[in-house]
């Protein structure tokens, strides 16, 4: 595996940890969100440097554009669960169920 | 330029001059002196009249026509528009007889609009329209026609909204606009279809070029026109709507001149209609329609200028008759006639009404012979005149129509209800005069009946003498073109006088009725048909707003806004997933941490065994 291949893929994989593992806030496991999003972003912006083809230049773009409405959609929901469940940790969401 | 059409193109250019200078004098920021319009409007007319005397002068002692072309307004690759005008015997007779019509009018209208602060508008108003109209008589192209056809109609809705303040009168004025547009339509048909396919506005040309061709479009498309602008069966309402104008107005548009207008593009175009035989029964059976329905609306209005509008209509429908009979100088010659005596008929009306304190019901008139009896003296004579009396104006053009009608070998049917309705003619007649003359007061003691302003009786006296000898006269000084057919049988020859004095008589029973109860329970059908016009204004201005505004409903607010965004678009996702998330929302225990770890065990679990 090349250096550049290693640093992103563990990149993704520790944003990824960081997701699953969160404590106690949603907007932790939403900034990890955010730096998977960077790492696929890295990895798109190199690979038409790495390849020399141009055609996939505007992938990186796409992909910008895409998770931006991704993380409205999130903090939406964050803002959802702070107004329905009081506050934003991740424990108050299955506090009243049986 | 020969001086005979030197005169005719200078007389017919010192008239314009003459009519056109009030009316400039108004553009200007001069404040007009209070009698501008007796001073300058009324002796406008009066010296235009006088001058067009000499060119009627001049067609009767030699019999010469003639067609002057000047200016060229616009020049294409196929059409050439020219200022061209047309003396020929149609409008040579036609302008002494308007203008003469139009002086006692406005002399009448002086009295009559005295107390209106804006009578010097009024009377603006109405030289306009006399200007538009002596274009549209004149015009020997259709562009030139039009001019005139839009401008009568525009100054007519301005007329009959006159009173503007009044909701009926804005009603009105607007009904006649949108009639005269729909005949509009088939006007300008006609003329498409001539410049596409004969080349030519022009009258002569168009008569030539058309010869070989089938004209039945261009001819329908002006019959349309004529329904529109003399109120024919269809296109009618306007006619009685517009009788909430002025009396001068209803005298001078809605009798003589401007409601003409439609059967004269017909006499003028009439050799286009000669050899085509649709044409010609659509006339037929549409006057006799017309004449018919609108005598038997007539027979039981009320308003007293109501009954006069539709007695117009009626013998629209008659002249609409003739042109079906391919006979249009029997039409003109009955347009020249009736224009005396509805003119008179309407100046009487408006006499009575500002008699009695603007009261038009006739239940409400009674016994003026004695209190007003050179007014009612007059409506009696133009009553006798409309029905054809021997001898007066009406009987040598109605006669003559009624004649013609009996000697030739078309539809029975139309010729059935003609007589129908001549016959009625006689009833409503005499229902007026009975009315409104005889018999015992029926208004208010302190009416301010004064007849002795020479501003009424003048015109009066004036149309009066028309009514009474003009027929004589137009009669003696013309040739007829078609020879008319001069042996029949006794009961066709007398079939008009038999039928109109067969009405007299049973309008004459039906009067003595007043005072008496005939029946217990009265038969209450045929009442109400004619009383409400035959119900065509109830149903029609009703049921197709309706329509229009129901298909407005369904398209806007059915169809775009419930149809289209609420069930198939926008809502309609909303709608679907939010049962989805409610769903799915309900099964969540909400252990996200768990979810979360899962997965990631699950992830790394398999990519290490599928490197492995």
């Amino acid at each position: 595996m090349t250096p550049t291949h290693f640093t992103i893929s563990s990149a993704f994989l520790l944003g990824m940890m960081g997701l699953a593992f969160h404590r106690t806030h949603l907007l932790s496991a939403l900034l990890c969100l955010e730096a998977m999003m960077l790492a696929l972003f890295i990895a798109l912006s190199l690979w038409s440097l790495q390849l020399d083809a141009t055609g996939c230049s505007t992938a990186p773009m796409l992909m910008l554009a895409f998770s931006a409405c991704e993380a409205s959609a999130g903090l939406a929901l964050l803002v959802a669960t702070a107004r329905t469940h009081g506050t934003g940790h991740m424990q108050a969401l299955n506090l009243l169920q049986c | 330029m020969h001086p005979t059409t030197l005169m005719y193109t200078s007389s017919l250019l010192l008239m314009f001059a003459v009519l056109l200078y009030p009316l400039l004098v108004t553009f200007t920021s001069l404040p007009l002196n209070n009698d501008w319009a007796s001073s300058h409007a009324k002796t406008a007319v009066k010296s235009a009249f006088l001058i067009s005397l000499a060119p009627l002068s001049l067609f009767l002692s030699t019999g010469m026509e003639a067609v002057t072309s000047s200016w060229t307004w616009m020049v294409t690759t196929t059409l050439d528009i020219t200022l061209s005008f047309k003396f020929d015997h149609y409008s040579i007779i036609f302008i002494p007889i308007a203008l003469y019509v139009t002086w006692s009018i406005l002399e009448f209208a002086t009295w009559y609009m005295h107390s209106d602060p804006l009578m010097n508008r009024f009377f603006k108003y109405l030289l306009t329209f006399l200007v538009a109209m002596l274009i549209l008589v004149s015009a020997n192209n259709l562009f030139q026609l039009f001019i005139g056809w839009e401008g009568v109609g525009i100054m007519s809705f301005l007329l009959i909204g006159w009173w503007h303040g009044r909701a009926d009168a804005n009603t009105a004025a607007l009904q006649a606009v949108l009639y005269n547009r729909v005949g509009d339509i088939g006007l300008i048909l006609g003329m498409a279809w001539l410049a596409t396919n004969v080349n030519s506005w022009d009258i002569q040309q168009m008569f030539i070029l058309s010869k070989n061709l089938d004209m039945t479009l261009p001819l329908l498309g002006l019959i349309l026109a004529a329904t529109g602008k003399s109120a024919q069966f269809g296109l009618h309402p306007w006619l009685p709507a517009a009788m909430e104008g002025p009396t001068p107005v209803s005298a001078l548009l809605h009798s003589s001149t401007m409601v003409v207008a439609g059967i004269f593009l017909l006499i003028r175009m009439s050799p286009l209609m000669e050899n085509n035989q649709t044409a010609l029964t659509l006339c037929l059976c549409l006057g006799a329609l017309t004449t018919m329905f609108t005598a038997t609306c007539a027979l039981t209005q009320n308003d007293i200028k109501k009954i006069v509008a539709f007695s117009t209509s009626s013998q629209l429908g008659l002249m609409m008759v003739t042109i079906g009979l391919n006979q249009p100088q029997l039409a003109f010659l009955h347009i020249c006639t009736h224009a005396f005596f509805k003119a008179m008929l309407f100046l009487c009306s408006g006499s009575v009404i500002h008699s009695l304190n603007d009261e038009q019901d006739i239940r409400k008139m009674g016994g003026l012979h004695h209190l007003a009896p050179f007014t009612s003296s007059c409506l009696t004579v133009g009553s006798l005149a409309l029905t054809g009396t021997p001898f007066l104006a009406g009987f040598f053009s109605k006669d003559a129509i009624i004649e013609a009608l009996n000697t030739s070998h078309v539809n029975a049917w139309a010729l059935t209800l003609t007589l129908i309705a001549t016959s009625f003619t006689a009833i409503y007649s005499l229902r007026v005069i009975f009315f409104v003359t005889m018999g015992t007061p029926r208004f208010l003691p302190l009416s301010p009946i004064n007849e002795n302003n020479p501003a009424v009786i003048n015109p009066l006296k004036r149309l009066a003498w028309g009514s009474i000898f003009g027929g004589l006269l137009v009669m003696l000084n013309i040739n007829l073109f078609k020879t008319p057919v001069l042996t029949m049988p006794a009961e066709l020859k007398l079939a008009a006088l038999a039928v109109s004095i067969l009405g007299l008589l049973t309008a004459l029973e039906l009067a003595t009725l007043t005072s008496k109860q005939f029946k217990v329970t009265p038969l209450r059908t045929p009442h109400h048909f004619s009383t409400s016009l035959g119900f065509v204004p109830a149903i029609i201005h009703r049921q197709i707003p309706q329509l229009s505004l129901l298909l407005g409903q369904k398209i806007a607010s059915q169809m775009v806004d419930q149809t289209w965004l609420e069930k198939t678009g926008p809502k309609a996702i909303a709608n679907a997933t939010t049962p989805l998330a409610s769903a799915t929302s309900n099964m969540q225990q909400g252990l996200i941490k768990t979810y979360l770890t899962l997965f990631l065990m699950t992830l790394v679990l398999v990519t290490l065994i599928s490197t492995t």
